[in-house]
């Protein structure tokens, strides 16, 4: 519920002519989309130029988005449609119903040209090890926080009921365990900087 | 100020708070960056890592290209 309210309050905004809005719609659900995306497209630079043309119908189209069902199920539509667009004029490409859409989809990551970008591939995990390293290190009750969240995919709410704080300390919990990583990252990601929103 | 990068990627801001929030994040590169960041990091925890190499920027720098405008009758679920 609070996605569709915020979003909904980055939608207007953005009706509204504020560009950022969009944009931080864009990043939010950027790789989400892609995952779908990569369910019915084979080839990772497809897979891009799918998700670009989804976010670009989508804000076209931004006047007609009311408000009725969630941002996320609006542009998880725009996505499917674009996708099977984009397969009825490539032939060649592999429709539903594939082998295993699913494990493609998990596979994907965006920006990743798959294993023939060695240098991607070992960065991705230079990030992945930088993560894991740094959540070895978090306080326990901060991991706790952010993982429940993040990986079981827990509401705020639900958080705190679960660990008996109030929600204002799932939220500062939850900010400062990312902060934490985040700064443990930096050193990872500073050549990526200036490449990122 | 951080706090509320992490808030705004989760929905958590009340309804007026999304505004004056939103321009201070997209004024500050470093609170813009975060936003990206932390968002890679929930990404990662669930098993998906990225580099990130710039995937968004490419969209908005396209989107820059092309003029992409709203059209008021635009409907982007038919077929493009």
């Amino acid at each position: 519920m609070a996605d569709t309210v915020q979003d909904a309050e980055l939608v207007r905004l953005a009706q509204a002519g504020d560009a950022k809005a969009f944009e931080a719609l864009v990043v939010k659900y950027q790789r989400r989309i892609a995952r779908h995306v990569a369910r019915y497209v084979k080839a990772a630079g497809d897979v891009e130029d799918v998700v670009q043309e989804t976010f670009i119908r989508a804000y076209r189209g931004l006047a007609s988005f009311r408000g009725d069902s969630a941002f996320y199920s609006w542009l998880y539509r725009i996505a499917t449609n674009t996708a099977l667009t984009h397969l009825q004029r490539e032939p060649g490409e592999v429709l539903l119903g594939d082998d295993a859409p699913e494990e493609r989809a998990d596979a994907f990551e965006p920006g990743v040209s798959d294993a023939e970008d060695p240098e991607r591939t070992l960065f991705a995990k230079q990030i992945a090890e930088a993560v894991q390293r740094a959540l070895a290190k978090l306080q326990p009750e901060l991991a706790e926080a952010l993982m429940l969240y993040e990986v079981d995919g827990k509401p705020y709410a639900e958080i705190a009921g679960m660990l008996g704080i109030p929600i204002g300390t799932v939220r500062t919990r939850i900010f400062r365990a990312r902060e934490f990583i985040a700064r443990r990252l930096e050193p990872v990601l500073e050549p990526q900087r200036p490449r990122r929103w | 100020m951080s706090l509320n990068v992490s808030l705004l990627l989760d929905s958590q801001l009340a309804l007026g708070e999304v505004k004056p929030a939103l321009d201070v994040i997209v004024a500050d590169p470093r609170l813009r960056d975060r936003y990206t960041v932390y968002g890679l990091v929930g990404d990662v925890l669930r098993g998906n890592s990225t580099p990130d190499d710039g995937f968004s920027t490419r969209i908005f720098e396209r989107m820059r290209r092309e003029g992409v405008r709203i059209e008021k009758d635009f409907d982007p679920s038919k077929d493009g």
